[in-house]
């Protein structure tokens, strides 16, 4: 791991400059705790974080697992079937103007207040994103190729699984890349609709009783799991997509970014 | 905030007085600008306020009050307390906690003088006694004390809190009760969650927090900053503004009919509807008809509970937080 070294010094310069900023200003730490007292929040209440944690983190993997799979179905289905092209695509479109935080109450009220809703949720968000790069893949694949496999006399199946469907994977990638960093966006919200545990419900928890330390605590805790989940999806797909050159060495995306 | 803007006018309003010799302050003074910032939307709770505001009485004691609704009702004190409005409505289970915290907030006034929380299940349901929610799910919206209210409740049945499963619902109390997503709900409002249970045709059955071993409290407060209750302007203005409030809670429980008619009147948009209306009727009697009277011995009380739950360390001293101010000039 080159990541951690390398994070390490900007974030350590970051916090100091936070916990200075708190104590220079004396910032009333229900407006904004010192790293140091967020720290303290997390030790302490380790345990019970580490549960939410697990809980948000499996809403999140769920609706990952269950948006991309049903986002590679339907970019499939969208480019085979020519009906559904048609009239389902303008549909997905336009269903994309509809916030997902404002149904999140009425799929709490469908799915309950267990983990069915924030995956829901997760893979709503998620859904777009992948049918839009899987389309998008699916449907500049090389012409030239195309002429000649139905020259050659290819079916239609064929040609979506030799030909379309290798072309797609780096599309297809880029969306899941896409999803795995909004996942966690709404396994939260749905956590913030209503719950009994996750990071979302210890956020609101913590809210409301002025905790401000354990509030940002858990965020933390969060973005730690969104991080992870992406320097993992992204690892994961560069070596499934071991034969995509890749011009600009991008492959473990963390360290350019701290680069 | 308030303070700046004054100074000028006063400044003013004492020049106008030396050259023009017989302007009258109070007549000729610019109103004083306040910011109330609700707990909640628009509802009967409010009626003091929307119904002077109606009357033109705070326009008349020198103030212009603008009401803002907020999007969580636990931002408003914060906001107060951060010197971004004037005045806050809020809970006083909440102004314990946030005086334990360190806000800089003092309840100067009571709008809801006894609790409105209530734990409410389905009249109809199998939950007759507060004994038989024994392994059932109880909805609450996260208001930082009601596991502390719901847990006190419980252990007077012989129950604890680990004897339910707590569902945060945020806010969709009824919906979740009547969808059958939970067994009960804490936090809902007696005047108004088991008036909209009963239009909905699924009536509710409450259990009073008070009489299952919570002490009394007062549901809606009114709280400001500290450095605002020292003398000077600012301090007239919030003594001028509970002085409205009690004309305004007199004026409703005298002539709840007419008061109804003033507060559905004040906005187009639909307070005049079926559950305000039944609201209207079970707020009434619980105004604070004397808004700014504080009953110190209580708060301390509350805050004993609130202690013994574990919600707050040492209370703070009650002077710190709760203040009964002179009210306005005779």
């Amino acid at each position: 791991m080159t990541v951690l070294p390398r994070a390490l010094p900007a974030l350590l310069v970051l916090l100091g400059a936070w916990q200075l900023i708190v104590v220079v200003a004396s910032v009333p730490p229900w407006i904004l705790p010192a790293p140091v007292q967020v720290v303290q929040a997390l030790l302490e209440h380790r345990r019970t974080l580490a549960v939410d944690a697990a809980v948000t983190g499996g809403e999140i993997v769920a609706g990952l697992l269950l948006g991309t799979t049903l986002g590679i179905a339907s970019a499939v289905l969208l480019c085979v079937v020519r009906s559904a092209r048609r009239w389902a695509l303008p549909l997905m479109v336009i269903s994309q103007a509809v916030p997902v935080f404002a149904l999140a109450p009425v799929l709490t009220l469908w799915f309950g207040y267990g983990p069915g809703a924030k995956v829901a949720m997760a893979t709503l968000i998620i859904y777009f994103p992948v049918v839009a790069a899987s389309v998008d893949g699916l449907r500049y694949a090389d012409p030239g190729m195309l002429d000649l496999a139905r020259t050659l006399g290819a079916g239609p199946r064929a040609e979506l699984w030799h030909l379309r469907l290798p072309a797609a994977l780096p599309s297809i990638g880029s969306g899941i890349r896409v999803a795995a960093s909004v996942a966690p966006i709404g396994a939260v919200v749905g956590e913030w609709t209503g719950s009994s545990r996750g990071l979302g419900h210890a956020m609101l928890q913590a809210n409301a009783r002025l905790d401000t330390d354990l509030m940002f605590a858990a965020l933390a805790c969060l973005c730690a799991i969104a991080v992870a989940l992406y320097v993992a999806v992204d690892r994961a797909l560069d070596r499934a997509l071991y034969w995509q050159a890749d011009r600009l060495h991008l492959s473990s995306s963390p360290e350019l970014l701290l680069r | 905030m308030m303070r700046s803007r004054f100074l000028p006018r006063a400044a003013l309003c004492l020049f106008a007085l030396a050259f023009a010799g017989q302007a009258h302050a109070t007549d000729d003074a610019e109103p004083v600008a306040l910011t109330v910032l609700l707990d909640w939307f628009v509802n009967p709770d409010h009626a003091p306020l929307i119904v002077a505001e109606q009357q033109g009485w705070f326009e008349q004691a020198g103030l212009e009050v603008t009401f803002v609704e907020p999007a969580d009702p636990s931002l408003p004190p914060k906001l107060v307390a951060a010197g971004r409005a004037d005045l806050a409505i809020t809970y006083q289970p909440q102004l314990h906690v946030q005086a334990d915290a360190g806000l800089p907030l003092v309840r100067i006034a009571t709008l809801v003088a006894t609790p409105l929380n209530a734990l409410v299940v389905l009249a109809d349901g199998p939950i007759r006694t507060i004994a038989d929610l024994d392994g059932k799910r109880v909805g609450y919206s996260v208001g930082g004390f009601e596991d502390a209210l719901l847990g006190t409740m419980l252990e007077s049945h012989g129950l604890t809190l680990d004897a339910v499963e707590l569902i945060n619902v945020n806010f969709s109390l009824s919906p979740s009760l009547l969808s059958g997503q939970v067994d009960a709900v804490i936090g809902a409002f007696r005047n108004f969650e088991l008036n909209q249970m009963d239009i909905e045709g699924r009536p509710g059955r409450a259990f009073f927090p008070e009489e299952e071993g919570v002490p009394a409290y007062d549901e809606l407060i009114v709280v400001a900053h500290r450095d605002r209750l020292a003398e000077g302007p600012d301090a007239a203005a919030l003594n001028a503004f509970t002085g409205v409030l009690e004309r305004a809670a007199a004026f409703i429980v005298n002539r709840p009919e007419q008061a109804w008619k003033v507060f559905a009147a004040s906005d187009a948009d639909g307070l005049d509807n079926e559950l305000n209306r039944r609201a209207w009727r079970d707020t009434v009697p619980r105004f604070a008809l004397r808004p700014a009277a504080l009953d110190g011995a209580r708060y301390e009380r509350f805050a004993g509970f609130m202690r013994a739950r574990g919600l707050i360390d040492a209370p703070p001293a009650l002077d710190t937080y709760a203040r009964q101010l002179p009210g306005p000039p005779r």
